[in-house]
């Protein structure tokens, strides 16, 4: 019998929610920058989104790079879709092509024909609506790349701590006792392990030959082995809390072994104390992982970041200030946005309103 | 008549911990050597105030507390190997209801889930016919059927009760542990539970443990009465027999404690006042005698306080300051 309805108890906490309009505008803000950012190519990007040439249509967005010989530009390399505008606006021969709004990419250094120096400023006829860093590239790409990136970073740092929280959380709290008292004493000393040093010992000796996937991945693992067991504690105690209840000695009398009762009973009852730090737990990712940037411990080099830009930006402060604030005004924004949601949940999932255990 | 359940010098102690190290530095004697025993078909009522370890006795029956010494025999077999033959093959004949619904039922599942649960552990039936007993025993404490996709919370207090006694219903248990069923609820939804209870009794023939603090409510129910006070029983007899002729002075007070409707009328016994002395450390001699400063107290320290038969099935501890 497994159906998926929403208990009205959960129900009622989502409306709950919905009502608190600050926080429930910021998550619609925030999960739709988020998945606008997951189709960032189409947006940001300096492949065209539609060219259409001698009758034949293109969509180059995704998918293999199109040599500029297809296109009747003599070379075979990528074709550079900005300078393709040019050649057909130039040739007025039907072909056209439309080019995303930011038509750059993050990894692209924009060298024009003048010999730049890097650090263009802003301005709307280059389209570079936020200038370009060091290496002329586009400081917006940079940005909403970077934003992707950090975004899921931080909901796959949130599942982790979250799954490992919540299995180390469970055992030493249902089993108690002696599994209890040395399973806790552990994780006081893992806990007590400096997080920062670790990330920078382990990413310093990480192999420079392995792949950028590779790379973020144990990024991301190493930041969640070193930082999972602040979860623990709240889950442990939840789950003592939860525990003494009737219902699950109800449970044990039916004769429900320890993993029916711990998934079906006590779980369900402990998650939704956990969700309301869901929010803080993404901020906190997002700092963590702007913060290693920053130092240069973080994600591998070309990857977009925020760190690497507000590093930038704080070392060309005076050539180049619209690289720290927009950077700064990116991550605060963001911040603040997780922040609201998290208030909202807070208060929307307060046990207190809608407790039936009395 | 054969013994059903049959319960042999139960002890349940709690170590007290304290200290730096969390030592064991007293017990905490919840059940202090009990023994009864129920027939096929028997309801035996448990009473005594709060704190005197029914409670106690009605977890360690249905194996949520284990016994420190004792056993407890369920058709002659031991019930209570707690390391492994206690599992789920003996403990599906014993059920429980508990004292509180709203804590009992696990809000996060519906009605349906709650009462398929305990067919899901012991894998009776497929979800056809898990559906259909779920129904039946629906119908059997006279809940609506559309109350299947509803959750615990939805329902006033008697009605979660007739959950909480449909779940502990459904592997057809042999003995039936109601520990305090009704005291949770309103006195105008209690005479409808209490009367379920009786129906279900008559027409499923069970046995039945029922514990409450009410005397009120234990004699409609049951066949025979125990008292229980400070984890030991005081006295044992036919219902009828409890209340026509306590012996023990403690039954009197509680028989004295039943409301009366006309209030004119004075019941024959005094209403008791001050508290359980400490299971911790209890007094050397009689503890309900040390409670109400008996002037024979003295007389029964050092006395063993057995349970004596008086007159046929009446049994009565033995104790020179209750018993006059």
């Amino acid at each position: 019998m497994m159906r998926i309805t929403l208990n009205p108890l959960t129900l009622r906490k989502l409306q709950r929610f919905r009502s608190l309009r600050r926080g429930y505008w910021s998550f619609i803000l925030l999960l739709g920058a988020f998945f606008l950012s997951l189709c960032a190519e189409l947006v940001v990007n300096k492949r065209a989104l539609i060219v259409y040439y001698e009758g034949e249509y293109f969509f180059p967005s995704y998918g293999a790079q199109i040599p500029g010989d297809h296109f009747g530009l003599g070379y075979s390399y990528e074709t550079n879709y900005r300078e393709l505008k040019r050649v057909f606006h130039q040739r007025s021969e039907g072909n056209w092509l439309l080019l995303p709004p930011v038509p750059y990419d993050p990894y692209e250094m924009d060298y024009r024909e003048t010999d730049s120096t890097g650090f263009s400023p802003p301005s709307w006829e280059s389209r570079h609506l936020l200038g370009t860093d060091k290496t002329e590239r586009d400081v917006l790409a940079r940005l909403v790349y970077g934003f992707r990136i950090t975004f899921a970073f931080a909901l796959g740092y949130l599942f982790l701590t979250y799954l490992l929280a919540i299995v180390a959380g469970s055992v030493l709290g249902y089993f108690g006792g002696k599994v209890d008292m040395f399973g806790l004493r552990l994780v006081e000393v893992w806990s007590n392990v400096p997080f920062l040093y670790m990330v920078i010992i382990l990413v310093s000796v990480m192999p420079g030959w392995w792949g950028l996937t590779w790379q973020i991945s144990s990024l991301l693992l190493i930041m969640v082995l070193f930082s999972w067991t602040g979860m623990t504690y709240y889950v442990r105690s939840a789950i003592y809390k939860e525990k003494a209840k009737d219902y699950i000695a109800a449970a044990k009398v039916i004769g429900a072994g320890s993993g029916r009762i711990i998934l079906r009973h006590l779980l369900p009852n402990v998650i939704s104390t956990l969700v309301t730090f869901a929010p803080f737990t993404v901020a906190a990712a997002i700092s963590s992982i702007t913060a290693l940037d920053f130092l240069g411990y973080g994600l591998p080099a070309p990857t977009p970041s925020w760190g690497e830009l507000l590093k930038q930006g704080v070392d060309n402060l005076r050539i180049a200030p619209w690289i720290v604030s927009s950077a700064a005004g990116a991550l605060v924004l963001t911040l603040t946005l997780v922040t609201f949601v998290g208030e909202a949940i807070r208060e929307a999932f307060d046990p207190k309103k809608f407790s039936t255990y009395q | 008549m054969d013994k059903l359940l049959k319960i042999s010098q139960l002890k349940v102690h709690f170590p007290v911990k304290g200290g730096i190290w969390m030592r064991p530095v007293a017990t905490c004697k919840a059940v202090d050597g009990v023994s009864l025993e129920i027939s096929k078909g028997e309801t035996l009522g448990l009473v005594g105030e709060s704190g005197c370890g029914k409670s106690t006795l009605a977890r360690t029956v249905v194996g949520l507390n284990e016994p420190t010494t004792g056993e407890i025999l369920l058709d002659g077999q031991k019930l209570g190997d707690y390391s492994g033959n206690f599992g789920k093959g003996n403990r599906k004949r014993v059920q429980m209801v508990f004292q509180d619904p709203a804590e009992s039922l696990n809000s996060r599942h519906t009605v349906g889930q709650i009462l398929e649960e305990p067919l899901v552990v012991h894998k009776k039936g497929d979800q056809g016919e898990r559906a259909s007993r779920v129904k039946e025993l629906l119908n059997l404490v006279g809940l609506p059927l559309g109350s299947v996709t509803r959750y615990p919370f939805e329902f006033s207090g008697g009605q979660r009760q007739r959950i909480g006694i449909a779940r502990a219903l459904a592997l057809n248990p042999e003995v039936l542990v109601l520990d305090e069923p009704v005291s949770a609820l309103d006195l105008s939804i209690r005479s409808q539970v209490i009367n379920l209870l009786l129906k279900l009794k008559n027409r499923l023939g069970l046995t039945c443990l029922f514990i409450s603090h009410d005397l009120s409510v234990v004699r409609h129910l049951s066949d025979r009465i125990a008292v229980m006070y400070l984890g030991k029983v005081v006295e044992i007899a036919s219902a009828e027999e409890l209340i026509n002729n306590p012996l023990h002075a403690y039954t009197r007070s509680l028989i004295g404690a039943i409301p009366q409707a006309n209030p004119n009328v004075h019941g024959k016994f005094s209403v008791l006042s001050g508290e359980v002395p400490s299971p911790i450390n209890p007094p050397p001699g009689c503890p309900f005698g040390y409670r109400v400063g008996s002037r024979f107290y003295t007389e029964s320290i050092g006395q063993s306080l057995d349970l004596k038969e008086f007159s046929p099935g009446h049994f009565v501890q033995d104790c020179p300051c209750c018993v006059i």
